[in-house]
């Protein structure tokens, strides 16, 4: 959790889109600058469910704009870099990056046999008690003492931070533990690494980089609601453009179906109702802002919004 | 009548809404539910967590913080978890950036021919030759985008993904490669060509991975696959169907023409042959001068609703006058197969959906009328059919005639909206028996309804 990215983190641009591929920067980025973005990839341990995606994390042209716009983040054009990158890797960087793969592939082969042995050695020992038991049943009543122990047994950590530096929990115990377990090196698991550096350099060539992301009108608004605090997300689902959420998504409902608008634009009255009463249906408010138009134009654009609530009477 | 209405708009509001469509991946959900599996020790057993109780909004208590900080680490940890392959069932791909190609060991300079469609035309002259030499080659049957390799095709993703070529190597789309890729279930690897390593020349393999981050800068964009038709492909494959490319998927495909059905028509028998004595009788007199229902003796009501009906209505059934010519992205890019339908590679059967890929940011309103229609027109026809179709005039009508999936795509974030032509013209209500018209029959829920008193 306190892996802090070197800044400005590396954007992918690849096709018109903007990703994050670095589970450090994501995690960093959702909890410093309130960017939460939308995760598309598959998660590997359960990939037949739509309900928790995985890496890439895409990011909304606002987004990444908005990162670039307070230096934390650069825009770098991902298909250049990987194709000069892999063309640049040389003998010995493959040499030493598929060394340093397998030692990986090594260590997580370890880990598996030794949590197979570790269930294998429960599972035994479980066995062993419910025989006891029975035997003990017999002889005496029950002992209500042994169901405690069944129950917390199958609790097993997740394999997750095999390449974080961050959780020297019981891995390692195991692990030394169990170093006559040795794993051949040709049975060295094979790995797919979320993101392309290492091997490729870490820091883009100034001519990878990009300018700033393209955004929509609707931008003032989203940085002006993110400047208060606000997560922003998609709104496709709910039929507005933002979603506003008070914190992070993660534990909070969102609070606000945002529409931008321009300060002159006219609006349907329609489209007021229809959005108040649908804020309302799923229990959020339903807000229209947008930048306000000054005569003085060296004055800071400054945004108003406005909330709408179907009264309902 | 009014009144009914309202209460119907405010009930689903309050608690029954939570129970009818809690789908869970509507919302982001907490990751701490999902480290409360134990997937990492049987993926059998893995089954969906229950939705993460929410708070209202942020307070400054600790307490809230702990839970917060304990959600982002699960999902830190979740997302961290890295893409293994066992040696005993890895399989490994090759990316061929350049698109099918023969193995290194027959394309020697003088053997140079290519297996796909996008021959050269000197190449296809090579490529003739060693057909000769090699009778079992079945050279087109490789996709022209198809940019990964498997030489080791083993599991069940091949049953309905990928091409073999004469070699036994099975070619990916980029979309199938990148999908399998993200499930940790392919380890895609550099070719030699694409780097800068030495190259020994027996094998394209260089041996290192290729990772998630590089598959995304070279697939997505490849061969039409944009991240919104990604989206909606592994979307859908992660719930369980099967999809392949349409005709459609290339903006400047002629899309097939499927003929809609023969209807099959049936003798009138003898009540039909009065019928249609009757028609003719009635649809004889004009309705320029006098009341529209015509003078005369009317037998029933339903002669007169019959004349009554002067609007013309839209007949979907009606033959199509040309081949639609659809646009881009309102035009069919998926098949889609429920997993129960049997699929072979080989022969697809006719598809259960059509998917068209709309991006919602690039297209900010509703498709116009002409947009739908060739879209739809481009569809087969599909008329509700079976027990249920034939009993309930409101599944009829929401089944439709032709229909289309709409999958629109907001950075990411996938609605799917089914469009259906409805034929409301050939519903005629006059036709049905009377007491269906209580209120509770109108409920494609509750096909049979017990008649109510009045």
């Amino acid at each position: 959790m306190t892996t802090e990215p070197t800044l400005p983190i590396p954007i992918s641009y690849i096709a018109g889109n903007y990703y994050l591929f670095s589970i450090d920067a994501v995690t960093y980025l959702r909890r410093e600058h309130h960017i939460c973005g939308v995760l598309i990839g598959t998660l590997p341990q359960i990939p037949q469910q739509n309900v928790f995606l995985g890496l890439p994390l895409e990011l909304m042209p606002e987004e990444a704009r908005l990162l670039v716009e307070k230096g934390v983040a650069c825009i770098v054009d991902e298909v250049k870099v990987q194709n000069q990158g892999m063309k640049a890797l040389m003998e010995e960087d493959r040499k030493k990056y598929l060394r340093e793969l397998e030692s990986q592939g090594l260590q997580a082969m370890r880990l598996q046999a030794s949590r197979k042995e570790q269930q294998r050695e429960k599972t035994l020992k479980k066995l062993e008690e419910k025989k006891a038991k029975a035997a003990k049943s017999k002889k005496s009543s029950e002992d209500p003492e042994q169901a405690p122990a069944v129950a917390d047994a199958p609790k097993d950590d997740p394999l997750v931070d095999l390449f974080a530096d961050s959780q020297p929990s019981s891995h390692s115990q195991t692990t030394s533990r169990r170093t006559s377990t040795t794993v051949a090196p040709e049975n060295a698991m094979g790995i797919t690494p979320a993101t392309a550096r290492p091997p490729l350099p870490a820091e883009p060539s100034s001519e990878q980089l990009l300018p700033m992301p393209q955004v929509p009108s609707s931008y003032p608004l989203f940085a002006h609601l993110h400047a208060e605090g606000y997560f922003l997300s998609p709104g496709l689902r709910f039929g507005c453009q933002y979603l506003a959420y008070p914190g992070d998504p993660l534990r909070f409902h969102s609070h606000f179906l945002v529409v931008s608008a321009e300060w002159d634009e006219e609006l349907d009255l329609m489209d007021i109702i229809a959005g108040g009463r649908l804020g309302t249906g799923v229990k959020k408010g339903f807000m229209i802002g947008g930048a306000e138009k000054k005569d003085n134009t060296a004055d800071e654009e400054s945004v108003r919004t406005f909330s709408i609530e179907w009264a309902g009477m | 009548m009014a009144d009914t209405d309202e209460a119907a708009i405010h009930l689903p509001s309050h608690d029954s809404a939570a129970h009818i469509d809690t789908d869970l991946s509507d919302e982001t959900q907490d990751f701490r539910m999902l480290s409360n599996l134990s997937f990492l020790a049987d993926t059998s057993q893995a089954t969906l967590p229950k939705r993460g109780e929410k708070d209202f909004e942020p307070n400054p208590t600790l307490y809230q913080a702990d839970i917060l900080d304990a959600s982002r680490q699960a999902m830190h940890n979740a997302l961290a978890h890295p893409r293994l392959h066992n040696p005993k069932n890895q399989i490994i791909g090759i990316y061929a950036p350049d698109g099918p190609a023969p193995p290194r060991s027959v394309a020697t300079p003088k053997t140079l021919d290519t297996i796909a469609e996008n021959d050269t035309p000197a190449q296809t002259a090579e490529a003739e030759e060693s057909q000769s030499k090699k009778p079992a080659g079945t050279g087109t049957n490789v996709h022209p985008d198809s940019c990964v390799y498997v030489t080791n095709p083993k599991g069940q993703f091949f049953k309905n993904m990928g091409r073999a070529d004469r070699w036994g190597r099975i070619w990916l789309l980029p979309e199938e490669a990148l999908y399998m890729l993200e499930r940790g279930s392919l380890d895609v690897r550099w070719p030699r060509s694409a780097t800068g390593c030495e190259d020994d020349g027996e094998t394209e393999d260089s041996g290192i991975p290729m990772s998630l981050q590089a598959a995304y800068a070279c697939f997505i964009g490849h061969g039409g696959l944009m991240v919104d038709r990604f989206s909606v492909y592994s979307g859908l494959r992660r719930l369980g169907y099967t999809l392949i490319r349409a005709p459609g998927w290339y903006d400047e495909a002629e899309e097939e023409f499927e003929d809609p059905e023969s209807t099959k028509r049936q003798g009138p028998g003898l009540a039909g042959i009065y019928g249609r004595f009757m028609d003719w009788l009635h649809s004889s007199t004009t309705t320029a001068v006098g009341p529209v229902a015509g003078l005369g003796i009317h037998r029933n009501y339903n002669d007169i609703y019959r004349k009554l009906s002067i609007i013309p209505f839209y007949d979907p059934t009606a033959p199509l006058p040309q081949n639609p010519q659809t646009k881009p992205p309102f035009r069919v890019v998926f098949h889609v197969y429920k997993p129960s339908t049997p699929f072979r590679k080989s022969a697809p059967p006719a598809p259960d959906f059509r998917v068209a890929v709309v991006n919602a940011r690039t297209h900010t309103t509703v498709p116009t009328l002409a947009q739908l229609g060739t879209l739809l027109e481009s569809t087969p026809l599909d008329p509700p059919k079976g027990e249920k179709m034939e009993r309930n005039l409101y599944m009829r009508l929401r089944h439709g005639y032709r229909n289309v999936v709409l999958a629109v795509v907001d950075q990411g974030v996938v609605s799917y909206l089914r469009v259906a032509d409805a034929a409301f013209g050939k519903e005629k209500l006059y036709n049905r028996p009377a007491p269906s018209g209580n209120k509770r029959g109108a409920n494609p829920r509750n096909p049979r309804p017990k008649p109510k008193g009045r």
